[in-house]
């Protein structure tokens, strides 16, 4: 596997080089989670990214897309306040299976991380699960990456250079802490700090 | 104004036009529709439109400068503007950078644009499968509602909380 790359002026193996970043065992356990059922409805709040809603709308019966990403990017560019953001995430109470969160709540200040959380475990349904990413100190940067799914579980990170967001590096710990309404379901550990998380409500 | 037009290249404001290909109608940019529109040729809106729009046997392109709040049946459709409402498409929907999007696409195929502005419920035709091609496993059809299975908690690599 490819050393991951931080630094945009690098070669690195997110400029579609053949080589993945890493491979996801988190999202393979998501999916295989919630296509244990019927009529799956999945949302993702990520960043628009073509590759993911071919693969995830081939998956599931209805692929529900809100990227949070470029809401919140507009926000701060007109100087409104962040919370405005969460207007968007209007859906019904119990409306998905599965919630792929990314990296959303590195960008975003505890208060508003709180309003994150409290919405996903509203709009999932009893047993359904949120993905989670932290990137980590020594991976993180304030460039937005996209994650890109391929097959296999491959995911390679390309920067989304529209986004220009502040970047909030949470442990492992302060994910627990933050996802204290949900049951930690399972964690991987992809690079030092870089971590995946699968919570489920119960 | 209305125009016709059998150029390929010279659509005003839009990124699509590459994609258009012979007689096609454009609805510019001063004009206001409020009903249904129908259609046997290629329409480019680069107007606004509010209603229906059934051209379903061709391309309906909004352009950069339009904005649009219908129902839409067509065979393809871009969007470089706004559109609310609903697309159904029996081909391919493209979704440019400059476009914001909120609504329902039932289409056999899609391409998304990173920078796009989306809000949307994306249903494409799915090609029977016997098998997961990821996993290997048949899919499986127990009834909705909270998963029976335990997660599989014992991965190589893994750390568990």
């Amino acid at each position: 596997m490819a050393a991951f790359a931080a630094d945009r002026n690098q070669k690195g193996p997110y400029q579609d080089s053949g080589t993945a970043d890493y491979t996801s065992n988190a999202l393979k356990l998501f999916m295989e989670h919630i296509q244990r059922q019927q009529q799956v409805r999945l949302l993702d709040v990520g960043p628009v990214c073509q590759e993911n809603i071919r693969f995830f709308a081939g998956k599931v019966w209805k692929h529900y897309v809100c990227d949070m990403f470029i809401r919140l990017d507009r926000c701060i560019r007109k100087g409104s306040p962040v919370h405005q953001v969460w207007q968007d995430l209007d859906y019904e109470p119990e409306s998905f299976h599965g919630i792929l969160v990314w990296e959303l709540a590195d960008r975003l200040d505890d208060r508003d991380v709180n309003r994150l959380i409290t919405l996903c475990h509203s709009m999932l349904k009893h047993g359904g699960m949120a993905l989670v990413m932290v990137m980590g100190d020594q991976i993180a940067s304030s460039e937005t990456k996209s994650f890109v799914v391929r097959q296999n579980w491959q995911i390679y990170l390309r920067p989304q250079p529209h986004l220009n967001l502040p970047l909030r590096s949470r442990q492992n710990r302060d994910v627990l802490s933050m996802m204290t309404p949900f049951i930690p379901a399972k964690s991987f550990i992809c690079r030092p700090g870089f971590m995946e998380f699968l919570f489920r409500r119960e | 104004m209305l125009k016709r037009s059998r150029k390929e290249n010279d659509e005003p404001g839009t990124s699509a036009s590459p994609d258009i290909i012979g007689d096609k109608t454009i609805i510019g940019d001063q004009i206001y529709i409020e009903g249904t529109i129908r259609g046997d040729e290629d329409l480019l809106i680069e107007g606004k439109i509010k209603g229906n729009i059934e051209m379903k046997a061709h391309h309906l392109t909004v352009g950069s400068k339009g904005r649009v709040e219908a129902e839409v049946h067509a065979a393809n459709v871009t969007i470089s503007g706004a559109l609310v409402g609903n697309i159904n498409a029996t081909g391919k929907v493209k979704i440019t950078k400059e476009a914001d999007f909120n609504g329902e696409i039932k289409a056999k195929s899609i391409s998304v644009e990173d920078g796009a502005y989306l809000k949307a419920v994306i249903e494409l035709e799915r090609e029977p499968m016997k098998k997961d091609v990821f996993s290997g496993k048949p899919e499986d059809k127990t009834p909705s509602g909270p998963a029976k299975d335990p997660l599989i908690l014992a991965d190589k690599g893994s750390k568990e909380n």
